[in-house]
């Protein structure tokens, strides 16, 4: 009798002719989050088994597989030979000490002795004989006996499912370039656009000196953690503190954010297009600070030539994302207390609703192409 | 490399470290054990307890409880000195105090803060006023950690007992012990002081203790360090910490008058123009708060890290609005605005003339060129 872990996939069974490519690529992503780890990954119809893993991994297991995106469900369950003498004795493994239940059976192998019905009742009947404190209850059972009879003569005895993180399988829905800055937004925003396939990659931008070495560390922290959902990901870290400076120098003060951005923006496209990314993705929400205004997200669009720039938390309430950056572990270090570039040179009364023409006015000041150039020489990667 | 973040921590003397060496190498057994070697070592640990203490006090009155730091002796001295009615102490004081005198009001004991005069030393007016028939503790740094400002403890002791005999006094001695000549009076009941402020190691430290003062324990388990520390001692730590001390305390007088000189020659090379010094010319000489006008100071200290040059803010850069600014410093009066250029500078007995021409150089430079590009 062994222990197995029983992958069920969400959305891969509603694509056509490439649903090889995408069973492939979900395979891929379940050993990459396992790696390390002793396993064999077995693909059955319909599911995945994970077999041959130490009982001791198994709760490392589950936590990884729960970052999976394109997995449904999971069990652990106990896999003993088709046959009805194992399938009690596993039953018996996996029934509860008391309490009502019901066993439920499914059977890919049809040529099996008795129908799922008949299987229910007697695997059901002989736990009862042998527990006087649990009974049968099919409308509101407290636990269940899952029993599915495969095709291959081997039975799978389980009582719980397990939620998956859903989605599709990262590496499905081409890629993308995470603006990430250090605070809760941008892993959340990342975290979405993740769970629909696609691949991240992040950049940050600093202001070194006038940010520190532990915003940068805390920075590559977000994006370590996001890539436990991403199969892995490249940071690119670009220095602003010269177009920083520049503005400061030469143009008023109350544009600082909505040129800064402007920036970002060019050089996140620019840093995408080199690498094969095929849109920008930003944790902006509407109205949620000054830069955020549409007023404000038409500025930073308009120098955004060739890809579009997905928002996902445009929507979005600062509770309600704040609630899933619990949810996806990025809560604690996004709120660890150390400044962004954004908030150096912080003008008292920064422009909220900046008019694109007054905005350019203050840009001819700069020699943008020149900042921009300057500012990617400083590109550094990290691959996490 | 210049290193002028010493009020952090400071080299570990080699010479202490290789005297110490044996007890991490070949004297490594338990002190409380019973066979020969390991009374052994419970004799040097007795050895070290009475040099330690002898260093700043007189060995027949004053004991001393090793711990885990600075910040351990002073938790222990609070939650287990102020144990009723009300603690008084000063808003100049290291976290270590601040956050543990929070810890006793979260526990019912209500917390008195004596205000501070503008080079960070306490009002004694106020800290009297404080004082009443119900404190059951007064704790008030000796040097304090950012400023460098010198509280005369013995006095203050002396007219805290007077308003209240029964009251228990305590010290952060902290940024004192080994680099202010000082000796322990009859007024002062726990006196904290850490190892690796003067070239012992991390992780080590001691509450001097008024010996028939009765203390409970903060840590439980084995009963060592008389019942009011448990926890198997950190002998080499320990020993490391005895020769250290031993070390400086020899000559502190010598150190003391050198490095007063090299402070006076660092303030002489600011531009002053740039500058402005909050340290008083009375404070400790190890320690020189600076104020660098219109940049913030973490700003430049990483630039003049990049340099070679090392350190300190007043306080840890935080975009936290409650923590941006080092609470100590504005409780001298400096406005945040100012406060946001606060530098640290701290010596040691090792530190030379050259090292501080140099690094007065590169603060000079660095400002003036961040000055002209934040323009």
């Amino acid at each position: 009798m062994d222990r197995v872990i029983i992958v069920r996939y969400s959305e891969l069974h509603l694509k056509g002719k490439n649903r090889g490519w995408f069973e492939r690529v979900f395979a891929v992503n379940m050993e990459k989050s396992l790696k390390g780890i002793k396993h064999e990954i077995h693909r059955h119809s319909g599911r995945y088994l994970i077999e041959n893993f130490c009982e001791s991994d198994i709760d490392i297991i589950l936590d990884r597989l729960g970052k999976v995106f394109g997995i449904h469900s999971f069990s652990v369950a106990l896999k003993v030979g088709a046959d009805m003498a194992e399938i009690f004795e596993a039953a018996k493994q996996v029934c509860f000490g008391k309490g009502k239940f019901k066993v439920e059976t499914h059977r890919a192998d049809k040529t099996f002795c008795l129908n799922s019905m008949q299987v229910s009742s007697e695997i059901g009947g002989r736990l009862l004989d042998e527990n006087p404190l649990i009974k049968v209850d099919v409308h509101n059972p407290e636990f269940i006996v899952n029993i599915d009879i495969r095709e291959n003569g081997t039975a799978l005895v389980f009582n719980e499912f397990f939620k998956g993180a859903g989605g599709m399988p990262v590496g499905t829905s081409g890629k993308g370039m995470l603006l990430i800055s250090g605070g809760i937004d941008s892993p959340v925003a990342g975290h979405m656009i993740a769970k629909r396939g696609m691949t991240i990659d992040c950049i940050h931008f600093h202001s070194y000196p006038y940010t520190n070495l532990q915003a940068r560390e805390k920075v590559i922290g977000l994006a370590k953690q996001l890539s436990t959902y991403t199969c892995g990901t490249t940071l690119n870290i670009v220095s602003v503190t010269k177009i920083q400076e520049q503005i400061h120098s030469k143009c008023n003060g109350d544009y600082m954010i909505t040129i800064l951005r402007r920036f970002m923006m060019r050089i996140a496209e620019r840093i995408a297009l080199d690498c094969g990314a095929q849109c920008l993705i930003t944790g902006e929400s509407i109205a949620q600070v000054a830069s955020q205004t549409v007023e404000g997200i038409t500025s930073s669009n308009s120098v955004v030539k060739v890809l579009p720039v997905l928002r996902p938390l445009c929507g979005f309430d600062k509770d309600e994302i704040i609630e899933r950056s619990r949810a996806i572990g990025t809560y604690q270090t996004s709120i660890e207390p150390y400044e962004d570039c954004c908030t150096v040179f912080l003008p008292k009364h920064p422009v909220t609703r900046p008019k694109l023409c007054d905005v350019l006015v203050e840009e001819e000041k700069l020699d943008v192409q020149g900042l921009v150039d300057e500012a990617v020489s400083t590109l550094e990667i990290i691959s996490l | 490399m210049i290193y002028l973040d010493n009020a952090a921590t400071t080299k570990p003397s080699e010479r202490a470290l290789k005297a110490a060496e044996k007890y991490l190498t070949e004297k490594y057994f338990n002190p409380s054990s019973l066979y020969r070697a390991g009374h052994e070592l419970n004799l040097q640990l007795k050895e070290a307890r009475k040099n330690i203490v002898s260093l700043i006090g007189d060995e027949n009155k004053f004991s001393c409880v090793f711990t885990s730091g600075g910040t351990e002796a002073d938790n222990q001295a609070i939650l287990c000195g102020g144990k009723r009615g009300n603690i008084v102490t000063t808003l100049g004081e290291h976290s270590a105090v601040y956050e543990a005198v929070n810890e006793a009001k979260k526990r019912g004991i209500e917390v008195r803060f004596a205000e501070l005069n503008a080079d960070g030393s306490v009002n004694r007016e106020h800290l009297l006023s404080l004082i009443d028939d119900k404190t059951s503790l007064v704790s008030v740094v000796h040097v304090n950690n950012e400023t460098g400002a010198i509280n005369d403890v013995a006095a203050i002791a002396k007219m805290v007992k007077t308003e209240n005999e029964f009251t228990l006094f305590h010290s952060d001695g902290v940024q004192a012990f080994g680099k202010i000549s000082f000796r322990l009076t009859k007024d002062i009941d726990l006196y904290s002081v850490s190892a690796h402020k003067i070239g012992g190691i991390k992780g080590v430290g001691a509450l001097i203790k008024r010996k028939d003062l009765i203390l409970k324990p903060l840590i439980f388990g084995g009963g060592q360090e008389e019942n009011i520390r448990s926890g198997t001692e950190n002998v080499f730590g320990i020993k490391c910490f005895e020769f250290a001390a031993i070390e400086k305390l020899e000559a502190i007088n010598q150190y003391y008058d050198k490095i007063f000189v090299l402070k006076k020659l660092f303030c002489s090379l600011l531009d002053s123009t740039m500058f402005n010094i909050l340290s008083s010319d009375n404070a400790s000489p190890y320690i020189i708060s600076l104020i660098v006008k219109g940049v913030r100071g973490e700003t430049i200290l990483h630039e003049v890290d990049d340099k070679g040059l090392i350190i300190g803010t007043g306080s840890a850069c935080s975009s936290n609005g409650n923590k941006r600014h080092s609470r100590v410093i504005l409780a001298c009066g400096v406005d945040k605005q100012t406060a946001d250029g606060i530098l640290r500078i701290s010596l040691s007995s090792e530190t030379c003339e050259q090292e501080i021409r140099t690094a007065a150089k590169i603060l000079n430079e660095t400002v003036a060129n961040r000055l002209r590009l934040m323009a």
